[in-house]
């Protein structure tokens, strides 16, 4: 029988998982992407256009909205590790109730965002449960459901963040070498010494994988800050779909999408930099 | 210039005692090695000199300093770990360097300290490599570099050529030695092998089960040991009932303590082919430099040695007369 050329089977090889990466990832991103210029666009014309990105940066709402849904990737992000970081570690150490602590912690993951939603509105909303037993005493609990900062938001956002982010990073400190830790110890590194040169660099994949995947799900979170966010700003996402099943302007939806992958790409992109950068400071190369 | 002594430090783990009541004295300058299976509390008694594991009683004291309340980082020990536990994201240099920075030395004063200690471990054109780019017994070298570079009270060596290969191990055990010679750093070297324990040690102390069992110089222990467990575990050895009418189980004229026990090195029991010879060769192993004979003797089965190139290989089923070279040892409190 005679043999393939080498290129040929390589292809070939390639072929069941590039060709599924392509039709179900590539596929639909390139249309997403063609479609914000008016190509192969859902009740588009057809014809190039640069139509629906001047009209997501020529109108205020969608400016702010795509502002907004920064800053929902970005802060409750930013919350959820400065949380998650000390509990992993925490974790790690064994303390009375550990083992319970351990189950409980991760209720959150098999609670619906939308549920947590609603647990945050049932808590702190005005003439919510938190209202009605601080207000007897005098507390007065500043508003923080559809408040201007999206306060609501960041707390279902993180109560959902926080155990999905501990996991991973526990995951990735409980993976190093325990003598590494220790010859750190040995060598004159006091405990939170070893915790920011040693442990942390060494877990960086992990907490770099969980930051992430949290941002990027806060970049298109669509049902928490519909029902905890400001009247205005409205994220993206919202502004998405209006104009898809209000409006009918797949266009506009496409470029909007975009817009947010767009600037997802740029944070992973700016995130593996400075992890990069970090890992070298804290390793402290003497080259 | 470091004397460690250790007064009455034990440990246990829930019900299981890991170190019994000790008290253990190191010379400073000294190479001790702690010797036993594993298991025997070796790692234990180093890791609690280094501060990483705490004794539940007894006071550790190095140059008669209490260690009781500092944490391993205030100790002024290094440790090499079976693992090497090398940091992964640090190049060799930074690997090295690191004692240094946590100690606040200079920049220009602790890039010329590294320099020298991995010129020391012939490493020196490697400085700039990560560990993972590195072999194992140059990753065992950084460890090394890494410990002395603090100038350490004491050297500890947990079993670190365990992972290398036979004849790297053999020679990284001269340097070792050299080295330590060189800086005339106290060292605890812990293992299991007793011809590492051997060639490196100026006194092994040798453990079981939480205890000491006997130490000497290497000679000593292997010579004249005191206990069939240390006879046994430092090279091997026939272990033969003796009474006042001679040695079990064939009368070869040497009288002992009566209903002792006596130890028998392979290599001093002399093997001559006889017709009418008491002993018959059960099967032998050639292991190049000598010959290792499984022999029965009277229904007792005897290990016996025979080396140098010109010597005969006497087949299996050979009768066999055996003498001793030199008197056997007697064991204490061997039944």
């Amino acid at each position: 029988m005679r043999r393939l050329p080498q290129g040929v089977v390589a292809a070939l090889l390639v072929l069941p998982s590039g060709g599924y990466l392509a039709l179900f990832f590539g596929l639909p991103l390139l249309l997403a992407f063609l479609g914000s210029f008016g190509l192969y666009a859902r009740g588009g014309d057809g014809g190039f256009t640069l139509r629906h990105y001047a009209d997501l940066f020529g109108t205020q709402a969608y400016r702010d909205g795509l502002v907004f849904s920064t800053y929902l990737a970005i802060v409750p992000t930013l919350v959820s590790l400065a949380i998650s970081l000390p509990l992993a570690v925490g974790l790690a150490q064994t303390f009375p109730g550990r083992k319970l602590f351990n189950a409980l912690y991760k209720v959150p993951l098999v609670v619906p965002g939308i549920v947590a939603a609603f647990i945050v509105m049932t808590l702190f909303d005005r003439g919510g449960l938190a209202a009605r037993l601080l207000t007897p005493i005098g507390i007065d609990l500043p508003k923080i459901v559809r408040d201007d900062w999206a306060v609501g938001v960041i707390i279902a956002t993180a109560w959902k963040a926080v155990p999905f982010m501990t996991l991973i990073i526990g995951g990735s400190l409980g993976a190093i070498q325990k003598d590494i830790i220790l010859a750190a110890r040995t060598l004159g590194a006091t405990p939170l010494t070893a915790f920011w040169r040693i442990q942390i660099p060494l877990a960086l994949p992990g907490i770099t994988a969980a930051f992430l995947l949290t941002f990027i799900g806060g970049m298109g979170a669509f049902a928490v800050p519909n029902l905890l966010g400001p009247v205005y700003p409205l994220p993206l996402s919202v502004h998405m779909y209006v104009n898809a099943f209000e409006r009918n302007n797949w266009g506009l939806v496409a470029a909007m999408g975009t817009m947010l992958s767009l600037i997802s790409v740029l944070v992973l992109l700016a995130y593996y930099r400075t992890t990069r950068s970090l890992r070298t400071a804290y390793g402290g190369e003497v080259r | 210039m470091s004397q460690i002594t250790l007064t009455g430090i034990a440990k246990a783990y829930g019900t299981s005692v890991a170190i019994a009541p000790m008290d253990l004295t190191v010379a400073d300058g000294e190479f001790l090695t702690l010797l036993g299976p594993s298991g025997c509390g070796k790692t234990t008694l180093m890791r609690m000199i280094a501060g990483i594991t705490l004794p539940d009683q007894g006071a550790i004291r190095i140059n008669g300093r209490d260690m009781a309340a500092l944490p391993p980082e205030k100790r002024n020990v290094g440790l090499v770990f079976q693992s090497y536990a090398l940091f992964p994201h640090m190049t060799v240099a930074a690997n090295v360097g690191f004692g240094l920075r946590m100690r606040g030395i200079a920049r220009d004063a602790a890039a010329e300290r590294v320099r020298a200690a991995l010129a020391l471990v012939d490493l020196e054109p490697l400085a700039a490599r990560y560990p993972r780019e590195l072999s194992g017994g140059q990753q065992q070298r950084v460890a090394l570099a890494r410990a002395i570079v603090i100038e350490p009270d004491v050297l500890l060596l947990d079993e670190p050529l365990s992972n290398l290969d036979a004849k790297l191990r053999e020679h990284l055990r001269e340097d070792l030695r050299n080295l330590q010679q060189r800086l005339r750093v106290t060292a605890i070297y812990v293992t299991h092998d007793q011809a590492e324990a051997m060639a490196l040690a100026d006194r092994i102390i040798v453990m079981d089960k939480g205890r000491i069992v006997e130490e000497g110089a290497p000679v000593d222990l292997y010579r004249a040991p005191q206990t069939r467990f240390a006879a046994e575990f430092l090279g091997q050895t026939n272990v033969v009932a003796v009474t006042a009418a001679g040695l079990l189980p064939w009368n070869a004229g040497v009288a002992g303590p009566a209903d002792g026990m006596v130890s028998i090195r392979p290599e001093d029991i002399a093997v001559t082919p006889a017709l009418d010879g008491a002993g018959r060769v059960l099967s032998l192993t050639f292991l190049g430099p000598a010959v290792e004979y499984r022999i029965d003797i009277g229904g007792t089965v005897l290990r016996a040695r025979d080396s140098g190139t010109g010597t005969a290989i006497l087949p299996q089923g050979t009768q066999v007369d055996l003498t001793l070279r030199v008197p056997p040892h007697p064991l204490q409190g061997v039944a």
